[in-house]
């Protein structure tokens, strides 16, 4: 587990007879960490184990290498977390929430002020600070939670479905908030079921599933271009069968052939198979792989 | 060079300061539970209960000083025709009683019903931590109720001694460990049953009024059935009365005759003091158990 932010072993989590989460196995890097999954997939409750609310009903939890159940004062000292539902004090304005939110981060009186005039400003509330946050909008909202989140400057930050509700502009921003985290020393562990966000914003994705996990690795890896399409002109069946045979995965789509190779380049085992069956194409390119093909591949919400 | 203003950008800045961890989380918890039972940081609507009460609770003392002022500027040798220290805490634990009322459900509800609570959650601190720093929120307010009329007076009829100021103060320094012990009797009488109805209830509302009414309805019910049923065992009927048992402890402090339900059912003030005692156990324990259900 060395040098692994989070860590599960054989964590799992049980509601009564509802099991939440089967017996995770997994280690995660510093970065900027996608936690995948449909809605009910566990990922709230793997959150609220990690943040030490609910204890494992098998196996444990690691964050910064502490035990998630034993040393929860410990690594809450060092995080920070903007859950999904509503968590502001409607009552209060955003710089006096923000002040408090330092203060429960730990932050002594003068500093804590500080740091909430900063953080208003770095996620664009600086001009709406001394308004109450329940005449706030959805977007302003999710801002504030942001920056309750962040204004302790914690190690790690625990963002769960942050862009929930907002249109594409504030979810734009969001996401540019988000990416711009980890320039900071901030890690971020960013839940959602939009796979587009977690593709924009993160390098490691954890996919979650029905209570497991399905996938856990580098972004890069997991959406690498490793699919050609192309378009043939000629024996398309005596292409593709000459594909196969040099160990690719073929797709037929009318006249076009989507080829997968795991093990080598498909644009060179195109161009052999064309010399080979004497076939000519119209057109050839990249099929990147998006996460959404992999959770699909993994057989995600099934 | 140009002599225009030059803008910089200089991004965000990372905080490598002091953290005063589980310490500073509860701190902040208590006082922002001070800021919130006071209205302070809330819309001026929220302010005007807790400082009206503040007002009739303190302004009394202040006109009750005076008037024994203008009273010894014209006749040196006069007693003073005002409450004592016993009857003042009759007067503001009514006072008291009306403001806890008010004051735990502010203080614990919206928290729940705006998800706040989730917030607490994730800092460094325990469920124990977040009700034991809300509890002394209120007490702190609380005493503070009590406290300062009472010291107001304690301080001023001492200015006003024949004796002079600091023999008075000397001479009466034992009315400080009553002033303190009452205090605190009416501050553990009351608050930790209001914060159990707060912890029960989602409403502001609905708290205040089940408060009050068990209070009221309890003292009813009980001089009912003590005065007017021939029940055997009737005298405990007394107990109802909760909203009294601090009346009843307080006279006992300052050596007073008692009218509470529990003094004319017979009991000695030590039974309503350990009746108060096991509700504010009871209480107390019941919201923390609710309190680690959701934390």
């Amino acid at each position: 587990m060395t040098d692994s932010l989070i860590s599960a072993r054989d964590l799992g989590h049980a509601f009564g007879k509802v099991v939440a989460l089967h017996s995770l196995n997994f280690d995660v890097p510093a970065g900027r960490i996608g936690l995948v999954g449909a809605n009910g997939a566990g990922k709230t409750t793997l959150i609220r184990i990690l943040l030490g609310i609910l204890s494992p009903t098998t196996g444990g939890a690691t964050v910064f290498e502490e035990d998630a159940t034993s040393e929860f004062l410990s690594i809450r000292s060092r995080i920070g977390y903007m859950p999904e539902n509503e968590c502001l004090p409607l009552d209060m304005t955003a710089a006096d929430f923000l002040v408090h939110a330092a203060g429960l981060a730990g932050l002594p009186k003068n500093a804590a002020r500080q740091r909430a005039s900063e953080v208003l400003t770095l996620v664009g509330l600086d001009e709406e600070r001394f308004r109450r946050q329940g005449e706030y909008s959805t977007g302003m909202k999710q801002r504030a939670k942001l920056a309750q989140a962040i204004v302790g400057h914690p190690d790690l930050v625990f963002l769960d479905e942050p862009t929930a509700g907002l249109d594409p502009a504030g979810r734009d921003d969001m996401l540019d908030l988000i990416s711009r985290l980890g320039t900071f020393g901030i890690n971020v562990l960013f839940s959602s079921h939009v796979l587009g966000d977690i593709e924009r914003t993160c390098d490691w994705v954890l996919m979650l599933d029905g209570g497991t996990v399905i996938r856990s690795g580098p972004l890069d890896q997991l959406v690498e271009a490793d699919v050609a399409s192309v378009e043939v002109v000629g024996d398309l069946a005596a292409v593709a069968a000459n594909l196969r045979t040099r160990g690719a995965e073929v797709e037929v789509h009318g006249h076009r052939l989507v080829v997968t190779a795991a093990q080598a380049d498909p644009f060179l085992l195109i161009r052999d198979s064309l010399a080979d069956t004497g076939a000519g194409m119209l057109s050839l390119g990249p099929r990147e792989t998006t996460l959404e093909d992999v959770f699909l591949r993994q057989g995600g919400a099934r | 060079m140009s002599d225009r203003g030059v803008v910089y950008d200089l991004g965000y800045v990372p905080y490598d300061g002091e953290r005063t961890g589980r310490r500073g989380a509860v701190s902040a918890t208590f006082r922002d539970g001070n800021y919130r039972v006071l209205g302070i940081k809330r819309r001026a609507r929220k302010k005007v209960m807790p400082w009206a009460l503040a007002v009739f609770a303190v302004l009394p003392a202040i006109v009750f000083v005076g008037f024994a002022f203008l009273l010894s500027t014209f006749s040196p040798d006069a007693e003073s025709p005002f409450g004592s220290h016993a009857d003042y805490f009759n007067l503001t634990g009514t006072i008291v009683l009306l403001f806890v009322a008010l004051a735990a459900p502010e203080l614990l509800i919206p928290d729940r019903r705006e998800g706040v609570l989730s917030i607490y959650s994730s800092r460094p601190m325990r469920p124990d931590d977040y009700v034991a720093a809300r509890f002394a929120a209120l007490l702190t307010v609380v005493a503070g109720f009590l406290l300062i009329p009472q010291t107001l007076m304690y301080i001023g009829f001492a200015a006003l001694d024949a004796d002079g100021f600091f023999n008075a103060l000397w001479s009466n320094a034992g009315d400080i460990a009553k002033i303190l012990a009452s205090t605190a009797v009416y501050a553990i009488g009351y608050a930790p049953l209001a914060l159990l109805f707060a912890t029960l209830s989602n409403r502001k509302s609905a708290a205040t009024g089940l408060y009050l009414g068990t209070l009221i309805v309890g003292t009813i019910l009980g001089a009912i059935l003590f005065e007017e049923t021939l029940l055997s065992g009737r005298e405990y009927a007394a107990m109802l009365a909760v909203g009294e048992l601090p009346t009843h402890v307080n006279d006992w402090i300052w050596g007073s005759a008692s009218t509470a339900p529990m003094a004319t059912a017979g009991f000695d003030p030590w039974v309503s003091f350990s009746v108060m005692i096991v509700i504010a156990v009871v209480s107390t324990v019941i919201v923390i158990w609710r309190y680690r259900s959701q934390m």
